[in-house]
């Protein structure tokens, strides 16, 4: 296992070592990473990556296919555009977090931020506690699971992904509605949440029937004069 | 109370000073006077009208302000880096419960102490404030506040938020209850922090624009705007958490 030290050295400097070292096959833990920005951006190759401690903003954007576990707190924009890979933050994600995600799983195993997965095109967003104001915003593919609670306008003008929320609900957004959850529906949270969340923090989760699921209502896709007052609400 | 004075923006000279002190003097007679940087630092004893006094001693000259007055409040503020501040007036050896600070990035007024931050509440003891974002109703807001004789010494957007503190816990609404109030009342961004003699909280605007995190442990509570400011100067890590949107916390002494 490769060990990088952080203090002393640029972003620039730190990440081109991470490209190298994934390159090269070596797991690769990051020491002393300071909650310092932009850590672990365009990661291109598979391969295990730790930070041990908190990052700072668009930690592990715009990633393909290596496996980041942050020991700590992430900033705002965490895993943005992620094509594919793995992100776990062990501590909470600031706002943005899974922003326009095309693939990949993002784990945030404590609290998530406002916007969090704005804009997803597909992959899955886990949050193990709760996620904050207007999570899943214009959604438009892939499944976000929120173990906790989430703050208003949760949802709002979705196009295709499909949330699970285990707990309250403060309001959904404009468009989001309530969706009967389907066997397979629970199948997936059971094996997502047992691949992706330790024991100790599923115990804190309602078991798979409990979990709400999310959609679209569909009435934003598209444009109709005679639903004008829809849309006014929704503007 | 302590009163804290800009002398003027490029420095003091000895007769600026000498006038604000005249101009002290003649409602009470300082106890203790010192100078640091542009600033000119003065004990008074007694109770006077904060704002009677601090009308008396800007009228020495127009380049000068009060800005700061209480009986735990004293700011200080530059234009540069915060290691100046520093070195010019030796911050870490203030003693107190809480303090506030703001690297203010501007973006629409000019760069100068006045604009600079903290925001003293002008008139209010004790009362200061912090603001990142853009109060966008600033001047309908300011135009409602000069009706009723209020003065504003900046163009900066931040300086309402001093102004609308003073005024609601003037009126004898609490911390909180001003701070709730704010939301429906500002449009815009905020991240904003607020300092009183004994306690600090914040309020975040409605949808969550701008950064404000904080982290609470058995010793102390620390609130920044990015977590790497805490990893600077805390050698622990200890658990964060961004401030959700219409979020208001209050810390007391």
């Amino acid at each position: 296992m490769a060990e990088l030290i952080c203090e002393e050295r640029t972003i620039r400097e730190i990440n081109a070592d991470i490209r190298r070292l994934l390159k090269e096959g070596e797991a690769i833990t990051v020491r002393s990473p300071g909650a310092r920005h932009n850590l672990g951006v365009a990661l291109l190759a598979s391969g295990e990556v730790v930070f041990d401690g908190s990052v700072g903003y668009y930690c592990a954007g715009l990633m393909d296919g290596a496996t980041v576990r942050i020991k700590g707190s992430a900033g705002w924009g965490l895993a943005e555009s992620m094509l594919s890979g793995e992100v776990i933050v062990e501590g909470n994600a600031g706002n943005s977090a899974g922003a326009a995600i095309r693939g990949g799983a993002l784990v945030v195993q404590g609290d998530s931020g406002a916007r969090t997965g704005v804009s997803m095109k597909n992959g899955l967003i886990i949050v193990s506690g709760s996620c904050g104001y207007m999570s899943g915003f214009m959604g438009q593919g892939g499944k976000m699971i929120i173990g906790g609670d989430t703050a208003e306008a949760f949802g709002d003008s979705m196009y295709e992904t499909i949330c699970f929320v285990g707990g309250e609900i403060a309001d959904l957004g404009n468009d989001a509605i309530l969706a009967e959850s389907s066997d397979e529906d629970k199948q997936f949270l059971d094996t997502s949440l047992a691949r992706y969340l330790p024991a100790s923090l599923r115990a804190n989760l309602p078991d798979a029937a409990g979990f709400k699921k999310v959609v679209s209502g569909r009435k934003l896709w598209n444009f109709k004069k005679s639903e004008w007052k829809t849309w006014e609400q929704a503007l | 109370m302590v009163l804290q004075i800009k002398v003027g923006e490029n420095g003091q000279s000895q007769d600026g000073a000498a006038n604000i002190i005249a101009k002290a003097a003649a409602l009470s007679q300082p106890k203790d006077v010192a100078t640091t940087g542009s600033y000119l630092r003065l004990t008074i004893d007694g109770s006077l009208d904060p704002l009677r006094l601090t009308a008396a001693i800007e009228s020495a000259s127009p380049d000068v302000e009060v800005v700061s007055m209480g009986r735990s409040l004293e700011i200080v503020k530059q234009v540069g880096s915060p290691e100046r501040l520093e070195e010019t007036f030796r911050i870490s050896e203030f003693k107190g419960s809480h303090g506030i600070g703001h690297t203010r990035m501007s973006t629409e007024s000019k760069v100068d102490l006045s604009h600079s931050q903290p925001f003293w509440a002008h008139g209010y003891p004790d009362l200061a404030i912090v603001h990142n974002g853009h109060i966008t109703n600033y001047h309908k807001l300011r135009r409602q506040y000069e009706q009723h004789g209020v003065r504003f010494y900046t163009e900066n957007d931040s300086e309402i938020i001093a102004v609308y503190m003073a005024q609601e816990m003037s009126r004898g609404l609490s911390l909180e209850e001003v701070l709730h109030k704010a939301l429906i009342d500002w449009d815009g961004s905020f991240s904003c922090l607020v300092s009183t003699a004994d306690a600090m909280g914040f309020v975040k605007d409605s949808f969550a624009h701008k950064p404000l995190l904080f982290g609470e442990t058995d010793e102390f509570v620390a609130v920044a705007t990015e977590e790497v400011a805490f990893r600077a100067v805390f050698s622990r890590e200890f658990r964060v958490r961004e401030a959700g949107a219409r979020e208001v916390k209050v810390w007391r002494n």
